[in-house]
């Protein structure tokens, strides 16, 4: 799929390299390389166990945790490996935006949540504060249901809505990658289409990494599409390639639902 | 078609549950239901239980009419009564003694043998309670002494009381030819003080007589005449009534103006000087005394006034005043008649004033009425048995009436245990907790308010030294430890919560107690260093270069950490004599040096006193006690904050402290709360820590250097003195009531408050 804008987006915006991972003695990952385009939708699919969320969280090194975890191979954001020890951890995760599969509002009013990232980076200024909430949840397309309650709380929201300001709130400090970990998966289908329009809108800006469960969400919103299984990357490619003629038999028994 | 399928998977009893499994459930449900009802049944039985163990001290005096005898038409001077309050006696004017048996209604005139004929004529005549004998004056300026002389002795199971009474030899006082109008003596044991009113032309003179007793090895020596005096030119006005008190060293003389002359024998002329004059209704448009007696103890005058005011003057030193003087303290309401006599107890602070047709027992020191009534007789005098047990009154029909006195907690009531309360002999009404004193008219203070204030203070030091350490301690342990340590700190302190107080109490009280009393710089240097020692290591830490950190994984910077806070804690320890060299230095009053000593800089400096067993103590050994509940409760609710948060808000980019001050802190807010509501409650309730490591003296100041007595502390240790159904006995469990509505007021609070912080800060 081409990209018509007018700065070029790097094909290899993330590179990981040969990169293998472990809980303790068990391998998660087995090697793994692979390259992720800026300002696109890549999924990851496979079934569950395979090491995609493990992948993912490893994006941000969320799996920092975890107890007893290390790694082989390296992962590269825009020329810099994310384990070079002269990054923050806490800068990288500023640069990687996290979507979780279950909604995590923080038991905070509906404009706390969405300024938390702002927050917690020293920014108090009311006047960017109230920018920034209104542009995160227009992007999140929450502005219209939540502009009149932003000091309610926010578990007085839908669980659709919860999740769409968990969106607002991993784009409120405009990361350059977002990651989201199966984000529909708790969410009924009109949550669901609401959230997959908003990421065929939010990839115009960042990229966009996403774990699912469901095929027809990975071809309904995603441009590249990685099928793991295993621990392995089977097969990666544009997605209507990998949906309509996947090179590996496993990549077919899967999305054919031979297995699962 | 489907195969034949065996009998238990289509039969009609597949549907039907077991009539155990149906009973199991009943009977459990049942079980159940009966233990919470028994268990709020046997909480309300404990509240009940208390609540009819202390009502009593809140109760009224009761006061019932037993009998009434009518005695021959006479002038009966005086009304004494034997100490078991079954055998009155009055004075008749020719001399002699009327009693009226109690039990048998019997009236018998008892002669008395002066000695003399012909039989002296009397004109005045007073009791002295105390020594149990009666004072005549004569018309010639003499006096006798008579003792009643009560026997008892048993008969048919039943108590006899008979009187013998004894007259001593006659002494003469003032003018010998003039009739004696008034008379009062005191004795001291060692000596006596007589003095009488008697006419002199157109005034009055007053006379004053001064006898010693010699005391040999052989008894109760001599009593001789030591010296006369002649006061009336000392007196300004008509006397009209005078009062000496048991110790014989000074006289009350009332004149009919209304005014009070005290006296005190003395000084350079070893004479008697008039050290104060007073009048106690000076504000009345009738000034005039009608009643004067001592109270009990013979420190403080009851006075009551014409038109029926009734009010106590008390000796004691005034505020900055060298010598004791009388000053006001107690006032009572009006009787409504003018009273005709006031009659103090032997037992306690309690005396009946009457007038008209009013009687009233009233308690001077809780200003309180016990008992009041208008009768349908109209009382001239009256007496209070020694046991305060019974009260005999005289009418003017000269009709004797009994009445039952059931007053156990006359020292008791809401004045006495929660007001200030202004007792004999101090300068200012106090809260004052004395249960129990040397003396026999030692008056026992009942105060709580100074064991709830050290119940507070206790309570207050104990928090603040635990408080922040153990939610410190618990947000480290939750949220920084790795949880490899993690898992070895939590039943350590666990363990530690189950560490009997009364071994801290010891360890407190034997070993940290006289530590501390001589390393208080110290312990000053290293309080105040440590976290500052800590914190600025954890800035240093945190903005070392990542080269350096990588080493440490995160969670284990403890490593580090300890090694420096314990070198440093040795440091700080080790120059406490030098800070207290600079900073607490006093001089020496035997070497005139200055010398670094902190428990004598301290009351010089403050003027509050240095105590070994302060409440500094006590808030680190308490703290001990409390650190591992809220550590361990706190920790929990952190624990328990959903792990999804966290990683939410790292996500978000926040670092370690910023998830746990923004996200988890307000999230376990909750549950944090209920660990400082029931570490609050553990230090109120704490007994063996305080009892052993305080002191407990129930002062009121927030001086952390001195003690406290608790509550709980008060319990233990005053249970072993006190008599079953005393007022102390009733007191302690008002104590105990206290300190349940104490409890159980902060619960309520609590919970309330922890509600509403569940309700703000619920997660999905």
């Amino acid at each position: 799929m081409i990209n018509n804008d007018s700065t070029e987006p790097r094909p290899d915006f993330i590179s990981i390299r040969n990169f293998s991972f472990f809980y303790g003695k068990k391998q998660a990952l087995f090697d793994i390389s692979m390259d992720i385009p800026e300002r696109q939708v890549t999924a990851f699919i496979g079934p569950s166990g395979c090491g995609k969320s493990t992948l993912l969280r490893n994006l941000n090194r969320m799996n920092d945790l975890i107890d007893d975890i290390h790694h082989e191979g390296d992962i590269v954001i825009h020329n810099k490996s994310i384990y070079d020890p002269h990054i923050e951890v806490i800068s990288l995760r500023k640069r990687v935006g996290m979507v979780f599969q279950k909604s995590n509002p923080f038991p905070k009013s509906i404009y706390e949540n969405v300024v938390y990232p702002l927050r917690v980076a020293g920014q108090n200024k009311k006047s960017i504060l109230d920018e920034t909430v209104e542009r995160s949840l227009k992007g999140a397309a929450l502005w219209d249901e939540a502009k009149d309650r932003l000091h309610e709380s926010a578990l007085s929201l839908s669980g659709g809505q919860m999740q769409r300001l968990c969106i607002a709130r991993a784009i409120a400090n405009r990361p350059e990658i977002l990651l989201m970990d199966e984000p529909c998966s708790a969410l009924d289908p009109i949550a669901t289409v609401k959230v997959e329009e908003l990421i065929r809108e939010l990839k115009e800006e960042f990229t966009i990494v996403i774990v699912t469960h469901n095929m027809q969400q990975a071809t309904r919103c995603s441009d590249r599409t990685a099928f793991f299984y295993l621990g392995k990357l089977i097969e990666l490619d544009d997605t209507q390639k990998l949906f309509s003629n996947p090179a590996s038999k496993q990549t077919e028994d899967y999305i054919t639902g031979r297995f699962g | 078609m489907p195969e034949k399928l065996p009998e238990h998977a289509t039969g009609k009893n597949r549907f039907q549950t077991a009539p155990a499994t149906l009973f199991m459930d009943r009977f459990m449900t049942l079980v159940i239901k009966a233990g919470g009802a028994l268990v709020i049944t046997s909480v309300l039985g404990i509240f009940f239980f208390i609540f009819f163990q202390i009502w009593p001290l809140f109760a009224p005096a009761s006061v019932t009419a037993a009998k009434s005898i009518q005695l021959p038409d006479n002038h009966y001077s005086i009304i004494g009564i034997d100490e078991w309050g079954s055998l009155p006696f009055l004075m008749e004017p020719d001399g002699k003694l009327l009693t009226a048996d109690f039990e048998t209604g019997k009236i018998q005139e008892i002669p008395i043998d002066f000695a003399e004929t012909p039989q002296p004529r009397f004109t005045a005549a007073t009791l002295n309670k105390r020594e149990q004998e009666i004072m005549l004056g004569t018309n010639d300026g003499r006096f006798f002494l008579v003792s009643p002389n009560f026997s008892s002795s048993e008969s048919d199971g039943r108590q006899l009381i008979t009187i013998n009474p004894r007259a001593a030899s006659p002494e003469s006082i003032g003018i010998p030819t003039q009739p004696i109008l008034s008379i009062a003596y005191g004795d001291s044991g060692t000596q006596k003080l007589v003095v009488a009113i008697q006419p002199d032309g157109e005034g009055r003179r007053i006379s004053a007589s001064l006898y010693k007793r010699k005391r040999s090895l052989l008894g109760a020596g001599k009593t001789s005449l030591e010296a006369t005096f002649d006061l009336t030119s000392l007196i300004s006005g008509t006397p009209t009534r005078i009062l000496v008190p048991g110790t014989a060293d000074s006289l009350i003389v009332t004149t009919s103006d209304g005014r009070v002359h005290f006296l005190v024998l003395g000084g350079d002329n070893n004479g008697f000087s008039v050290i104060q004059t007073f009048a106690p209704f000076d504000h009345l448009e009738n000034p005039s005394i009608a009643a004067a007696t001592f109270l009990f103890g013979d420190v403080s005058i009851i006075f009551g006034s014409e038109s029926g005011e009734n009010c106590i003057f008390s000796l004691y030193y005034p505020e900055g005043g060298d010598k004791r003087l009388y000053g006001l303290t107690h006032e009572f309401a009006e009787l409504g008649a003018t009273p005709h006599f006031i009659a103090s107890t032997l037992r306690n602070k309690a005396f009946l004033i009457g007038g008209g047709n009013k009687l009233s027992l009233r308690y001077s020191t809780t200003d309180s009425i016990r008992w009041q009534q208008s009768l349908p007789f109209n009382p001239v005098n009256a007496v209070i048995s020694g046991k305060y047990q019974r009260m005999a009154i005289l009418d003017s029909s000269n009709k004797l009436h009994f009445f039952e006195i059931h007053d156990p907690h006359a020292d008791s009531g809401w004045n006495a245990l929660f007001g200030k309360v202004w007792y004999e002999g101090v300068s200012s009404p106090k809260w004052e907790w004395q249960s129990t004193g040397g003396s026999d008219d030692f008056e026992p203070k009942y105060s709580l308010i100074p064991l709830i204030f050290g119940t507070f203070k206790g309570t207050l030091y104990a928090m603040i030294f635990a408080v922040p350490i153990a939610l410190l301690a618990a947000l480290y342990t939750s949220q920084f430890l790795d949880p490899g340590s993690r898992s070895m700190i939590k039943p350590v302190m666990e363990i530690m919560a189950s560490l009997p107080s009364v071994v801290l109490g010891f360890l407190a009280a034997i070993y940290i107690a006289p530590l501390i009393e001589n390393e208080v710089p110290s312990l000053l240097l290293v309080a105040a260093g440590l976290p500052v020692i800590a914190a600025s290591t954890g800035f240093v830490w945190s903005h070392l270069p990542i080269q350096f950190r990588k080493f440490i994984p995160a969670g284990r910077e403890w490593i580090v950490f300890l090694p420096i806070l314990f070198a440093s804690g040795y440091v700080l320890w080790g120059l406490g004599p030098a800070f207290e060299a600079i900073a607490f230095s006093v001089t020496d009053p035997t070497s005139r040096e200055r010398i670094g000593d902190f428990p004598a800089w301290w009351p010089a400096a403050t003027g509050t006193t240095y105590d070994q067993r302060n409440s500094l103590v006590v808030g680190f050994m308490m703290g001990f006690a409390v650190i591992p509940i809220i550590f361990t409760i706190t920790e929990d609710a952190l624990s328990n904050v959903p792990k999804s948060l966290r990683i939410g808000s790292m996500a978000c980019g926040a670092s370690r402290w910023q998830t746990a001050l923004r996200i988890v802190l307000p999230t376990a807010s909750a549950g944090i709360f209920s660990a400082l509501m029931i570490g609050l409650g553990r230090a109120v309730g704490e007994t063996m820590i305080v009892v052993m490591a305080t002191g407990n003296t129930p002062i009121m100041e927030w001086n952390i250097f001195s003690g406290m007595r608790t509550l709980s502390a008060n319990i233990a240790v005053e249970l072993p003195e006190a008599p079953h159904h005393s007022t102390l006995y009733r007191t302690l469990f008002l104590g105990a009531m206290v300190l349940f509505l104490l409890t159980f007021a902060v619960n309520t609070v609590a919970e309330v408050l922890r509600q509403r912080l569940r309700e703000k800060f619920k997660t999905v």
